[in-house]
C-alpha cells in the first residue's frame, strides 16, 4: 500500500467524498459516498426481503428462514416490550432496526464506507425516534403527557430539583441513542485500521501477528454490528412503551 | 412429495441442534468494556444536555456563569438517574 511516502491515516475512511457538488437554497446536498452507502444498505434490504420471501414456501429455504428470523425477531421484541400496543410501530421499528443491521454490515466489507459511523446520521435517525416519541405521548395523553416529568410521591419540596433533572435526562435520549451506535462504529473501523497499519509496518514474518488479530477483530465488529442494531432498536421500543404509560 | 425418512432425519436434526444451543444463548453476557461503555455514555449525554441548556440559558437572560454551574449540576443528577434506570433495567431482564 502506502507508495511514495503516501500517507494513511486510520480515519481517512470516515472522509466524506462528493461524487457530484449540488448546491440548493445555499445547502449543500452533494450525492457523497455516504449517500451512496444508504442507497446500497436500502437495496440490499429491499432485494434480500422480497427476493428471499418470494417463494412463499411452507417449508422455507435457508435465506427465507433468515427474512423471518429478523421479522419474528423485530416482532417479539416489540411484543415483549410494547405489549399489543406495539404492533402499529413494527414497521418503524423493522425498518430502523434493519437499516442500522444493514448499514453497520455494509460498512464491514472492505473499501465500503460505514456511514453509522458519521454522528450526524445517527442523531437524525435518533432524532426521528425521538421526535416521533413525544408526539405520541401527546397524542396519547395530549397536555397529561407532561405528568411525566412528575414523580409522585415525592416531598413537594423536592420538586424543583426533581423536574430539571427528568427533563434533562429525557432531552438526554437521542443524545445517548446516537452517541453509542456511532462511537462503537467509528472506535471498532479505526481500531481496524490500526492494526492493518502494524501488518505492514512490522519486520519480517511478525506481521502475521496483528492479521490474525484482524480476523478475530473482524468476527467482534460484526457482533457489535448486530448488537448495536439491537440496542437501537429496544431502546426505540422502550421509549414507545414510555410514551403509552407515562412511569 | 415430502419425503418421510428426511422429514423425520430433519426433525432429529432440529432437535439436536437445539438441545446444543439453547444453554449458549441463555447465558448471553456483555463484556465489561461494553457495559462499562455503555453507562459512560448515559452520564456524558446528560451533561451535555446539562452543560448546553446552561449555557443557552447564560447567554439569553445574562445570568453568567450561575446558569452553567446550576445546569451542569442538574445534568450530572440527570447523569446518575439515567445509570440508575439502566441498572434497574437490566436487573429486571
Amino acid at each position: 500500500m502506502a507508495a511514495k511516502g503516501e500517507k494513511h491515516s486510520p480515519l481517512e475512511q470516515f472522509e466524506i467524498i462528493p461524487f457530484t457538488r449540488t448546491e440548493i437554497g445555499g445547502y449543500d446536498i452533494s450525492f457523497t459516498n455516504s449517500s451512496l452507502s444508504m442507497i446500497i444498505t436500502v437495496a440490499v434490504i429491499t432485494l434480500f426481503l422480497t427476493l428471499t420471501v418470494n417463494a412463499r414456501s411452507l417449508v422455507p429455504t435457508r435465506m427465507q428462514l433468515i427474512s423471518e428470523l429478523m421479522y419474528n425477531f423485530v416482532a417479539q421484541l416489540l411484543s415483549d416490550t410494547v405489549g399489543d400496543n406495539g404492533k402499529k410501530y413494527f414497521p418503524f421499528v423493522f425498518s430502523l432496526f434493519m437499516f442500522v443491521l444493514i448499514g453497520n454490515m455494509v460498512g464491514m466489507v472492505p473499501y465500503q464506507f460505514t456511514f453509522t459511523s458519521h454522528i450526524i446520521v445517527t442523531f437524525a435517525l435518533a432524532s426521528v425516534v425521538f421526535i416521533g416519541v413525544t408526539i405520541l405521548g401527546f397524542v396519547n395523553h395530549g397536555i397529561k403527557f407532561f405528568t411525566f416529568f412528575y414523580i409522585p410521591g415525592v416531598p413537594f419540596y423536592m420538586h424543583p430539583l426533581l423536574i430539571p433533572i427528568e427533563i434533562i435526562s429525557y432531552l438526554s435520549r437521542p443524545i445517548s441513542l446516537s452517541v453509542r451506535l456511532f462511537a462503537n462504529m467509528l472506535a471498532g473501523h479505526t481500531l481496524l485500521k490500526v492494526f492493518a497499519g502494524f501488518v505492514v509496518a512490522m519486520p519480517f514474518f511478525t506481521g502475521a501477528l496483528p492479521l490474525v488479530f484482524i480476523v478475530a477483530l473482524t468476527g467482534l465488529e460484526i457482533l457489535i454490528a448486530f448488537l448495536q442494531a439491537y440496542v437501537f432498536a429496544i431502546l426505540t421500543c422502550l421509549y414507545i412503551n414510555d410514551a403509552y404509560h407515562l412511569h | 412429495m415430502v419425503d418421510e425418512e428426511k422429514l423425520q432425519e430433519l426433525k432429529e436434526r432440529i432437535q439436536t441442534a437445539k438441545s446444543t444451543n439453547t444453554p449458549q444463548q441463555k447465558t448471553k453476557k456483555e463484556s465489561g468494556a461494553g457495559f462499562g461503555f455503555k453507562i459512560s455514555t448515559e452520564i456524558i449525554a446528560a451533561l451535555v444536555v446539562g452543560v448546553g441548556i446552561g449555557l443557552i440559558v447564560d447567554k439569553y437572560l445574562g445570568t453568567k456563569p450561575f446558569g452553567l454551574i446550576i445546569f451542569f449540576i442538574f445534568g450530572a443528577l440527570a447523569g446518575f438517574l439515567n445509570v440508575y434506570r439502566v441498572m434497574r433495567r437490566i436487573e429486571k431482564q
